[in-house]
């Protein structure tokens, strides 16, 4: 059965901007799935779509199996979230704060007892919880946030960004109890722009651009649909690099090239019997490399193939922006 | 109907809680109508039967102070729920189960409250003053129920009228609906323009 189901769902802000323009999901029970993109590619509002905070401008949406127009109230009883920004209230305690999250849900006070301090343990807050949320660190407050989308136990979980910020201890924290509910059975729908955390939790993934699904499938099919390995190789000038993509492109055993910048990416099947070959076929067109390397394809460069730019962007130590991601 | 109760009780509680841990908040609500009440009747209390004809200026004076500090208890009302939508909480209590008539009302509930702690004050200092009080004990009841309602939802003049009749004239019915009737009418406009203004911002 289906968790998640969207057809041609869309938002439209005045003037004319498409936020989301008509996406189709279709996600399984029990499943992982990543919602990939950059800032304003449309994945936040898409989760406040399914999610009942924002009313679609066309298409329709069921979540657990709730029609989130026709009736949003049981869709809010089925799902649980965590937005990309924190919302807490600071004056509260960790405690209180669970605790009324567990009663507007409807949970009895003894229930709610119960639920909250096994929560508390779980997110390691049981000696903070009767503080004020105020006092605490930004990671503890992001594991109370989440632990908020838990308390009533849903099936369906939406996690916007949810390790943005976070530390790698907390990080790997979080991506641990992902996978631990994920072996329960419950269903998560997961926004990032970490292609680290994409890989290692999603069974599938759906790539955003500009408000559209511009890839979809699972990491290993994405990868291997780019072909096994990935050369990029930068220039001096973004012209260069347009030269560079044109010659690699007449070179045997190409799967196919992608363009950012400076930079030109070769993606095919056997990359290292092709490297020396690449680097004389460029110098013969009097084109110098300033840096090449040879690996494994990734899902930055199923982001790259997809969308023309990368997701993850990483600084050298002399400032320079060069293409990042993760295995 | 118990479990919108019950989640208005919640928020309400939540509300109060917020309030007793910032008691700076309130202490100007306090402090402001109490200061103008003593320095206005300080100020023109003996001169007011000479040149207003008012007779009796502490009562006059009553309504003023306290719908002045219901009004201070209405505006931090507003901020916090604007601080609510800033830090995201709102939303947080938006996907809840919850009624999202009960997420506004508790926390007026609540303002309610406050605002009948601050009107006890108000009448204690003003009897302490010397205020007399034509209607006695149950005006005194309405009186305090008025500025509760007042705190919840704004509406001066007939309000203020009303008010004042219970204080220096005695029990004036027309005064008193058409006070009550302000506040219903107010009310019940405010209340729906919040129920779209949510309905717009969700499903």
């Amino acid at each position: 059965m289906s968790a998640i189901v969207a057809n041609g769902l869309a938002k439209h802000f005045p003037p004319d901007i498409r936020a989301v323009d008509g996406i189709d999901l279709d996600i399984p029970e029990g499943q992982v799935f990543g919602f990939l993109g950059q800032n304003g590619s449309g994945k936040t509002t898409t989760v406040r779509m399914l999610t009942t905070l924002l009313r679609p401008t066309a298409g329709t949406a069921r979540v657990a199996g709730v029609d989130v127009l026709a009736d949003p109230e049981r869709v809010r009883k089925a799902v649980g979230v965590a937005l990309q920004e924190v919302g807490l209230d600071e004056l509260q305690t960790g405690r209180e704060q669970l605790s009324l999250q567990s009663r507007l849900f409807g949970i009895s006070p003894a229930e709610t007892r119960r639920r909250v301090n096994h929560l508390l343990e779980i997110i390691a807050l049981t000696d903070a919880a009767d503080r004020p949320v105020k006092g605490y660190s930004g990671g503890m407050k992001r594991r109370l946030d989440l632990a908020c989308a838990l308390v009533h136990e849903p099936r369906v979980i939406f996690l916007d960004e949810p390790t943005t910020g976070l530390d790698p201890i907390t990080r790997d924290q979080v991506w641990r109890y992902v996978e631990e509910l994920n072996r329960d059975g419950v269903t998560f729908f997961l926004t990032t722009q970490y292609l680290e955390e994409a890989d290692r939790l999603c069974h599938d993934i759906a790539i955003m651009d500009r408000g559209k699904i511009v890839a979809k499938g699972s990491p290993a099919a994405l990868k291997s649909s780019t072909g096994s390995d990935a050369i990029p190789v930068s220039f001096a000038t973004a012209a260069e690099a347009t030269r560079a993509d044109a010659r690699i492109r007449r070179f045997e055993g190409i799967d196919t090239t992608a363009i950012a910048g400076r930079e030109v990416v070769a993606y095919l099947k056997n990359g290292a019997s092709a490297v020396a070959g690449i680097v004389l076929a460029l110098n013969d067109e009097g084109l110098t490399v300033r840096e090449l390397r040879l690996a494994q394809a990734t899902l930055d460069d199923v982001f790259l193939r997809a969308t023309g730019h990368h997701l993850e962007v990483r600084e050298r130590p002399d400032g320079a922006a060069v293409p990042g991601g993760a295995a | 109907m118990s479990r919108f109760l019950t989640t208005t009780w919640l928020l309400m509680a939540r509300a109060l809680r917020e309030a007793r841990r910032t008691p700076a908040n309130d202490l100007g609500n306090a402090f402001i109508p109490l200061f103008f009440y003593a320095v206005t009747v300080g100020a023109v209390g003996g001169v007011a039967r000479e040149a207003f004809g008012v007779d009796d200026y502490k009562g006059f004076q009553l309504p003023v102070a306290l719908l002045q500090g219901a009004a201070g208890i209405a505006g931090g009302a507003g901020l916090a729920l604007t601080q609510d939508i800033q830090s995201g909480y709102f939303e947080k209590l938006m996907l809840t189960s919850t009624p999202r008539f009960a997420i506004v009302l508790g926390r007026m509930l609540a303002d309610a409250v406050k605002a009948l702690g601050l009107s006890v004050l108000i009448i204690a200092m003003a009897l302490a003053f010397g205020s007399g009080f034509e209607t006695g004990p149950a005006g005194m009841a309405v009186l305090l129920v008025g500025t509760a309602a007042f705190a919840r939802d704004n509406s001066v003049t007939y309000l203020i009228e009303g008010q004042r009749s219970l204080i220096t004239a005695g029990w004036e019915p027309a005064a008193l609906l058409k006070g009550a009737a302000a506040i219903v009418g107010i009310g019940a406009f405010t209340f729906t323009l919040t129920a779209l203004a949510l309905r717009s911002r969700a499903g």
